[in-house]
């Protein structure tokens, strides 16, 4: 793949040549970085900023192949995440299933509750479906919160300890962050590769025609209805292993934490500020977002990484005016995104290093 | 001998307006039948219920013998019947040759084979440069080409063109004829909705004319041409 | 029975209040096609901006709107200008994006102003009501329904006899059209976001003395304007006021027979029947 005369298009999000295998590499180093990052870095803050970061990622390349390639606005994906996450909850707490098996029961819910979803809602287009979806996340919060007997409603479920985790002979006490970690971090690869594999497959050709125009897909041999809904299902199987992990590492859900519109905006959020459609797009969505959030929601996490003094001003500042400036912040990124860079950060990157498009 | 697609009384009514009414007709293999018809006469509406779009509302459309009306357009085209739009659809976030391949996808999973298919109906088309631009950046000319290669990729076995020439200039207009010329050349039957009397002429075999919904004349283009009433349907435009 | 009058009697006067939510919604997507995210944060800001007048200046709210409905016009033709204007062109969902962001931007702005807390605006009827038919009903709602009446009315006016008004639902029924006619299509649109920011702030204002106050209150609104206009059809006036009622019917019968909890569960439930089997709402024709 060599020259600077061709000015090859390829599928949105992979690039130019040159940046790809700069990218690459980046890769590569990243992710020897990650991985070896528990063995020498000691404070568990840092080891809990990284499964948030990874489980961010998770969620964003999830949406990503339903929002970036196939062009459905999701804004209900936060009805899987909390599928996930009350299925592996109730079952450990209600019916003694260990989490790790509730974990994927999770997962096969969300599946087959999102191909209903799909069966109903993409028959509607642009913003119908985008209602709809956030219809859909809201009844199934709603209902949460009130059937209390089952759900507990607002209360919600605190976990109780979780067993040892079994990988062949070896028995993983789950203590420590370091094996939620790994996991996150891995699981956070597999659905980066599946992404990549979706777009460099027939799948993702559809998918993205189907973005483009689906009347005109539709004209030349696409199953509008079966691709969506493949897309969707994909999404919401990874959604939901996100949520279940999700509240096994946090140890406490409630219908607002994980069936709320925030889960869904934030997931939205991060495709678009990182570059929706792309595959790089998550990572960097998550990479500004998670931090960020974190700092204003936590301040004394910087603190206990050892950046600032205990009493900093701005720490003070951050407790006491700005607790829930995240979603201020939210709010404004959104909006300056939408305005000045629709393609997002990814977007940003190729423009500076690949200004030269569409001369042929 | 059968026809590839026979149209027995179809009929298609919104609410009170009949969009299209009782026509029939059929159209051989390996010939081109060209629809004309004053603006509103249902010629599109006619395509998008033998393509799957609309259900007719009363009438048979029979393709290869068998019975299409109620199917699914992804379906339709699955059997090789394949329409290209009036108003054309490139999906412009994807390159030219991204286009052609969706097309191609249709008949294989290999992204390499498909690569080749689309590789080919671009040079068919004329477009093998363009390859990498994308189809947004197309001008209308190239944009109508990129879509007949985007369906050709399909590998139909009947193509309908709707207004294939619409916005293109004389020069583009000649290869557009002899486009669809070599069309039939290679096997394909062509339905082809147009304005421009002088392309109707020049590539088809019979001429069918649709006025309100109805069927108005069948015949050569010359019989057509001079039928009185086709004529004044037309409000006296001149044909030669 | 008597339970099932009362359910429908407060219904009607809360859809009275929907009904100005929603005909501001429907207004706002008919002249630009932009679905308003944030639209329940304006009803919000309009429920802030009477209690600020009503703690500092002690302006009964009713009285105050004749304050707050002109604010709000004035806070939604800013956001048009500043914002939406340069997305008209736009895919609807950046559209989208783009008014959540706004409506995040209002609900934390008011977060950070007036934290989380919940306010109430007690006035000396807040919790008055009026005995009908041994019906007990709430005297603010009462009032606030007669306000409705006559704003809509009023809007109705406007929309029909006055030329801007007529520019309005030209621009509303086929925007080329309208430019081609000499319309300042641009400047109807500021203007519709106007009015619509101005309907929601109204509203707000009327719900003020009977509803807790906290930003996050919008949300539930957002949601709930979105199926009222898509019942009475999207860009219809007519619809949105009948739509309205309707729901605040559905929702309150909803409240008695099934729960509480539940009655939202019910409107949404609905919504989604409606967006399957009839988008074009029980009144409108689709212009999508």
């Amino acid at each position: 793949m060599s020259s600077a005369v061709r000015t090859r298009v390829p599928l949105p999000g992979v690039g130019a040549s040159s940046l790809r295998s700069w990218a690459a590499a980046l890769l590569v180093l990243v992710c020897a970085l990650l991985f070896s990052l528990p063995f020498w870095v000691t404070k568990p803050y840092l080891l809990h900023m990284g499964v948030l970061l990874f489980l961010a990622v998770i969620q964003g390349q999830a949406w990503n192949i339903l929002g970036g390639y196939a062009g459905q606005h999701s804004l209900g994906h936060a009805a899987y995440f909390g599928l996930g996450a009350y299925t592996t909850v109730m079952l450990f707490e209600r019916a003694q299933i260990s989490p790790f098996t509730g974990i994927w029961l999770g997962v096969l819910l969300a599946s087959l509750v999102s191909w209903g979803v799909g069966a109903i809602t993409f028959r509607l287009r642009g913003p119908y479906f985008v209602l709809a979806s956030i219809s859909v996340a809201e009844i199934i919060r709603l209902l949460a919160l009130h059937f209390k007997d089952f759900t507990r409603g607002a209360e919600g479920f605190l976990l109780s300890a979780l067993p040892a985790f079994q990988l062949g002979p070896l028995e993983i006490e789950l203590f420590s962050k370091r094996p939620f970690y790994f996991a996150a971090l891995l699981v956070a690869l597999w659905t980066t590769l599946v992404s990549w594999l979706v777009q460099r497959s027939k799948i993702g050709y559809y998918l993205q025609a189907v973005r483009e125009d689906q009347d005109a897909a539709h004209s030349i041999g696409i199953n509008l209805q079966a691709y969506k809904c493949l897309a969707l299902v994909i999404s919401a199987g990874f959604t939901a292993w996100a949520g279940g992990f999700y509240a096994l590492f946090v140890k406490f859900i409630d219908p607002e934490t994980v069936f709320g519109i925030d889960v869904s905006v934030q997931i939205l959020l991060t495709c678009i500020v990182g570059g929706i459609g792309t595959l790089a797009g998550p990572a960097l969505g998550a990479l500004l977002l998670v931090p960020l959030s974190e700092f204003l929601r936590n301040p004394k996490g910087l603190v206990q990484l050892g950046l600032l003094s205990s009493d900093s001003s701005l720490v003070r500042l951050v407790e006491e005016r700005l607790s829930h400036a995240h979603s201020f912040v939210y709010g404004l990124l959104l909006v300056v995104i939408i305005l000045f860079s629709p393609e997002g950060l990814w977007g940003l990157v190729k423009r500076w290093f690949a200004p030269a498009r569409g001369e042929g | 001998m059968a026809a590839l697609l026979e149209l027995r009384q179809v009929c298609k009514t919104f609410g009170g307006l009949r969009a299209n009414w009782n026509v029939s007709f059929g159209v051989q293999r390996n010939s081109i039948v060209g629809l004309i018809g004053p603006n509103g006469a249902g010629k599109t509406t006619l395509f998008s219920c033998i393509t799957g779009y609309y259900a007719p509302s009363a009438g048979d459309v029979l393709f290869e013998g068998k019975r299409v009306n109620g199917l699914r357009p992804d379906q339709v085209c699955r059997l090789g019947m394949v329409r290209t739009w009036q108003k054309v659809r490139p999906m412009p976030k994807l390159s030219v040759l991204d286009n052609v391949m969706v097309g191609a996808l249709l008949r294989t999973w290999s992204l390499r084979r498909a690569r080749a298919v689309a590789e080919e109906q671009l040079a068919a088309v004329g477009l093998d440069r363009q390859a990498n631009m994308l189809a947004g950046a197309l001008p209308i000319g190239q944009r109508k080409r990129l879509e007949v290669a985007r369906a050709l990729a399909t590998q139909p076995t009947m193509v309908l063109l709707d207004e294939v020439m619409g916005g293109l200039n004389p020069a583009e207009s000649n290869e557009m004829i002899a486009l669809i010329l070599s069309l039939k050349t290679r096997g394909l039957t062509l339905v082809v909705i147009e304005h421009d009397m002088r392309a109707i002429m020049a590539v088809s075999d019979r001429v069918i004319v649709l006025n309100s919904g109805e069927m108005l004349a069948e015949g050569s283009p010359r019989d057509v041409a001079n039928n009185p009433d086709v004529i004044s349907a037309y409000l006296g435009q001149k044909v030669d | 029975m008597q339970m099932f009058f009362q359910a429908v009697l407060s219904g009607l006067l809360m859809g009275g209040v929907y009904s100005l939510i929603g005909i501001g919604l429907t207004i706002i997507f008919g002249v630009m096609q932009v679905i308003n995210f944030a639209h329940g944060d304006l009803v919000m800001v309009g429920m802030y901006v009477t209690w600020l007048l009503f703690s500092y200046f002690h302006l009964d709210p009713f009285l105050s709107i004749v304050l707050t409905a002109p604010l709000l016009f004035v806070l939604g033709a800013v956001i048009q200008r500043v914002t939406i204007q340069r997305v008209l062109g736009a895919a609807s969902e950046n559209q989208i994006l783009l008014t959540i962001g706004i409506g995040l931007l209002l609900s934390n702005t008011a977060m950070l102003l007036f934290t989380s807390d919940y306010q109430l605006l007690t006035t000396s009827y807040s919790s008055s009501s009026f005995s009908v038919f041994g019906m007990s009903v709430s005297q603010p709602l009462v009032v606030a329904f007669a306000i409705t009446g006559v704003v809509a009315a009023g809007l109705y006016a406007f929309l029909m006899k006055t030329d801007t008004g007529q520019a309005i639902r030209a621009t509303a029924q086929d925007r080329e059209a309208a430019q081609l006619m000499g319309i300042n299509v641009s400047r109807m649109s500021v203007l519709a976001f106007g009015i619509g920011a101005a309907l929601a702030g109204t509203a707000g204002a009327l719900i003020a003395p009977t509803y807790y106050i906290f930003p996050q209150v919008g949300h539930a609104f957002t949601l709930k304007s979105f199926v009222i206009v898509v019942l009475g059809g999207m860009g219809s006036v007519v619809g949105a006021t009948l739509g309205g009622i309707l729901i605040g019917i559905v929702e309150s019968l909803a409240a008695l027979y099934l729960a509480s909890g539940l009655k939202e569960c019910v409107v949404f439930g609905l919504f989604l029947l409606l967006l399957l089997f009839r988008p074009s709402g029980l009144l409108g024709r689709a212009r999508t």
